[in-house]
C-alpha cells in the first residue's frame, strides 16, 4: 500500500502544475456555494440582530427603507425631514421612550449622528476613553473613526461643509472629542455622535456671536428698531463652543420646530407599541411608523431569492466544472497509455495499477474537498473582516 | 447597483447588537432638580424613598453654570426635575438623556407670564427673537407650586409604581402645607389692598398675578449699592407709582435701606426661595415671608 502512495505521491509532485489545477477547481466547485451561503447568512443575521434591537422608527412620509437604512446603518440618501416635535409627541405618548435622530452632516467620511444620551443606553454603548458629551460641542467618536483619524479625547474635529461652493451655506463647526467609544462590530464604529442640538448648531439654527449691546460690535449693527438690533452679515459667529462664550450661543425660534430625520422609538411593552403604531394610521398623517425587522426582512426575502439565483449559477458552473475535471482525468489516463502499459510490463497487476490511479484521483479530490472545508471554515469564522478588508 | 449596495450594507455589518436602556435600579433611585423649590416638593412627597439632590452653588440657580462633573452627575440621575419656563439657562446648552427630564411646569405653559421684550436682536434665517421671554418663578404662586408637585407625584409613581401610595400620602402632605400658604398669602396681601408695590427685581410676577398686586419692579441687588442712575429711575416710578413697601430677594444693604427709609419706603425680605436657603426650609422661609408682610 505504501508503494502505490509513494508513486502517486510522486506523480503528482511531478505533474505538480495540473494537480494544482485540478485541486484549485474541486476546492471552489465545493466552497462557492457553501462559502456564499455562510456569507449571506452572516450578513443576514447582522442585519436582523440590528433591526430587532430596533422595535419602531418613526420618520417623515417617504420611503420606509430609506428610512430604516438611514436610521439603523447609517446609509443610504437622507430621507425627509421632520420636527422635533413629533419625537415630543411620542414622548407624551406615555407609550414610549423617544430618541430623535437627524443624521444629515459628516465630518470627512463619517456620518455625525445628532441624538440624545438615550441613545447610549439604548445600543448599549459604552465609553472606552474619555466620558460622554456633557455641553454643546462635544463628541463622542466610534472606534473607527478615531481609529482612522488618530484622534483622541482633547482633539478636535471639524463638521464638513456640504457643498465647497456653498459659501453661504452651513459653516464648519470644530467639535471637541470627548470620549470613545468600545468597539461594538456595528455601524456604530463609524460615526461621530454629537447632541442633536449641537446639528442644530451646524445646520445654523442655533449660533453664538457677538454681544451686539456693546461698544465693540457696532459695526455688525445694520439698525436698531426700539429694542431690536438688526446685525448685518459682518457679525461674528463663533465656529466653537468654548466655556467663554457658550453664553453667547442661542436658538433662533421654538426647538420644536427644529428637524431630525427619524424617532428610534422604545415602545415600554408590546401593547404600548401596538397603540403607537395606531396614533400613525391616519390619512391625514404626515409621518410613518415602521417597523425595521418588517422592513428589513422585506429586503432580506428580496437578497435571498437573488442568492438563491447564485447559488442556482454556481451549481451549474460547479457541474461543467466537474465535467471538465472528469475529462482531464479521462484525457490524462489516454495519455498515460504508454506508462500504464509499462507498469504491466514490469510485473504490475491490473489491480495495482487501477488502485495506482484510484489512488491520485482520490489524493485530488481528497485535498480539494479540504481546502473547501478550511475556507468555509475561515468564511463563517473571520467572512465579515476580509470583506471590511477586502471589499470596503 | 442598487442589490450591490444593499448586499454590501448587509456585509459590512457583523457581530450583534444588544438592545439597551433598561434603568438599572441598585439601591436608592436618584432625583436631580435644577432649584430648591423643586427639591423640597421632591423630599416632600418621596421621604427617604428617593435621593433627592439639588448642588450647592452660590447666587441664583436660574443663572448657575455647572462644570462637566456636575452635569455628568446630572445625566446619571435617575429622573431630572426641571422647572421649565426657560429657567436654568445651562440645561439647553448641555447634553441631558431626554427620557428622564420632567418638565415640571409644561401643563401650564398658557399660564407662563410674558416678559418686555428686551434684548431684541436680528440677523439670520430666523429673524427678530428674545432670550428670556416668560417669567420663570413660577411656584412664588402656590397653585402652580401644587401643579408643579403633582407633576413630580405622578413622575414618581409612574416610575417606582411600587411606592405610589407614599407618594400620594407625602403629595397630599405637601398640598395642605402649601394651600394653607397660599389662604394665609392671599389674607396678607389682600390687606395692603391696591397699594402700590416696588419688587427689587422681577421675580414677583406670579406672586403678583396671584395675589392681585399694584406691583412694580427695578433691578437692584440686596448685596450691592445702587448707583445714581439707579435712585433717579427709582424717583420717576414714584411720580407715578407712589409705593410705600419695596420687596427685597434678600436682605438689603443697610445704607440703601435708609435712603429708602427717607423716601419713606419700607424695605422687606420676600425670599423667593430658589436656592437652599441656610436655615430652615422652603416653607419656613415662605412664612417667614409671611410674617415680614404682617
Amino acid at each position: 500500500m505504501r508503494d502505490i502512495l509513494y508513486m502517486a505521491w510522486r506523480y503528482l509532485a511531478y505533474n505538480r502544475i495540473k494537480t494544482i489545477i485540478l485541486i484549485l477547481s474541486i476546492t471552489l466547485i465545493v466552497f462557492l456555494p457553501a462559502g456564499l451561503k455562510i456569507l449571506v447568512g452572516q450578513s443576514a443575521e447582522s442585519l436582523t440582530s440590528r433591526a430587532e434591537g430596533t422595535p419602531l422608527i418613526i420618520g417623515a412620509k417617504g420611503s420606509p427603507l430609506e428610512l430604516a437604512l438611514n436610521s439603523l446603518y447609517f446609509e443610504s440618501d437622507m430621507p425627509p425631514k421632520m420636527t422635533f416635535a413629533e419625537a415630543q409627541r411620542v414622548a407624551d405618548s406615555g407609550l414610549a421612550t423617544a430618541i430623535p435622530l437627524y443624521i444629515r452632516f459628516n465630518a470627512r467620511t463619517f456620518p455625525i449622528v445628532g441624538t440624545t444620551l438615550d441613545y447610549f443606553d439604548f445600543r448599549g454603548l459604552e465609553v472606552s476613553k474619555g466620558r460622554k458629551m456633557a455641553v454643546l460641542g462635544e463628541c463622542v467618536l466610534g472606534t473607527d473613526v478615531a481609529t482612522n483619524l488618530k484622534l483622541e479625547p482633547g482633539q478636535h474635529i471639524v463638521s464638513s461643509p456640504e457643498s465647497v461652493f456653498d459659501i453661504a451655506g452651513v459653516y464648519p463647526l470644530k467639535m471637541k472629542v470627548v470620549g470613545i467609544l468600545s468597539p461594538t462590530g456595528t455601524p456604530d464604529d463609524r460615526i461621530v455622535l454629537v447632541d442633536l442640538k449641537t446639528t442644530w448648531i451646524i445646520e445654523g439654527l442655533a449660533h453664538g456671536h457677538q454681544d451686539m449691546s456693546k461698544p465693540e460690535a457696532a459695526a455688525g449693527v445694520l439698525k436698531r428698531e426700539g429694542n431690536t438690533v438688526i446685525a448685518n452679515a459682518s457679525v461674528i459667529l463663533y465656529n466653537e463652543i468654548t466655556p467663554d462664550n457658550m453664553d453667547s450661543f442661542h436658538f433662533h425660534g421654538d426647538t420644536a420646530g427644529f428637524p431630525i430625520t427619524a424617532i428610534i422609538a422604545a415602545p415600554h411593552d408590546e401593547k404600548s407599541g401596538t397603540l403607537l403604531q395606531g396614533k400613525y394610521l391616519g390619512d391625514d398623517e404626515l409621518v410613518q411608523i415602521v417597523k425595521p425587522s418588517t422592513v428589513m426582512d422585506e429586503l432580506l426575502g428580496t437578497v435571498l431569492t437573488v442568492q438563491n439565483y447564485v447559488v442556482a449559477a454556481v451549481v451549474v458552473i460547479g457541474f461543467s466544472t466537474l465535467m471538465t475535471s472528469v475529462l482531464v482525468f479521462m484525457l490524462s489516463l489516454r495519455l498515460r497509455k504508454r506508462e500504464i502499459e509499462a507498469m504491466h510490463r514490469i510485473g504490475g497487476s491490473k489491480a495495482r495499477v487501477l488502485g495506482l490511479l484510484s489512488t491520485e484521483i482520490a489524493a485530488v479530490l481528497l485535498i480539494g474537498f479540504a481546502c473547501a472545508g478550511l475556507l468555509t471554515l475561515t468564511a463563517s469564522q473571520f467572512g465579515a473582516q476580509l470583506i471590511r478588508l477586502f471589499i470596503l | 447597483m442598487k442589490w450591490i449596495t444593499l448586499l454590501a450594507t448587509g456585509f459590512i455589518l457583523t457581530g450583534c447588537s444588544k438592545q439597551a436602556g433598561q434603568i438599572e435600579e441598585s439601591g436608592i433611585p436618584v432625583v436631580y432638580t435644577v432649584n430648591y423649590p423643586l427639591a423640597y416638593f421632591a423630599e416632600r412627597i418621596a421621604g427617604d424613598l428617593v435621593d433627592v439632590h439639588f448642588p450647592e452653588m452660590e447666587g441664583d440657580p436660574a443663572f448657575w453654570n455647572p462644570s462637566p462633573e456636575e452635569i455628568v452627575e446630572y445625566q446619571n440621575a435617575d429622573l431630572i426635575l426641571l422647572n421649565g419656563a426657560l429657567y436654568a439657562k445651562w440645561v439647553p446648552k448641555v447634553s441631558l438623556p431626554q427620557s428622564t427630564q420632567v418638565d415640571t411646569s409644561a401643563g401650564f405653559k398658557d399660564r407662563f407670564i410674558a416678559l418686555d421684550e428686551a434684548g431684541n436682536h436680528a440677523h439670520g434665517p430666523g429673524g427678530a427673537h428674545v432670550h428670556g421671554e416668560v417669567a420663570f418663578t413660577t411656584w412664588l404662586d402656590p397653585q402652580l407650586a401644587i401643579l408643579q408637585a403633582t407633576v413630580i407625584r405622578d413622575a414618581f409613581s409612574s416610575h417606582w409604581k411600587e411606592h405610589a401610595a407614599e407618594f400620594e400620602s407625602g403629595f397630599l402632605a405637601l398640598e395642605k402645607d402649601l394651600l394653607s400658604l397660599d389662604a394665609e398669602l392671599e389674607k396678607v396681601f389682600a390687606s395692603l389692598g391696591k397699594q402700590p408695590l416696588l419688587g427689587s427685581h422681577p421675580v414677583y410676577q406670579y406672586l403678583t398675578r396671584r395675589y392681585k398686586l399694584n406691583l412694580r419692579s427695578v433691578h437692584w441687588e440686596p448685596d450691592e449699592a445702587s448707583d445714581a442712575q439707579m435712585w433717579r429711575e427709582l424717583d420717576a416710578i414714584l411720580e407715578t407709582h407712589p409705593a410705600r413697601i419695596m420687596l427685597w430677594e434678600g436682605v438689603p444693604m443697610v445704607e440703601t435701606k435708609a435712603r429708602l427709609a427717607e423716601k419713606g419706603i419700607q424695605s422687606i425680605v420676600f425670599d423667593p426661595c430658589g436656592n437652599r436657603p441656610s436655615v430652615g426650609d422652603y416653607l419656613s422661609v415662605m412664612k417667614s415671608n409671611l410674617h415680614g408682610l404682617e
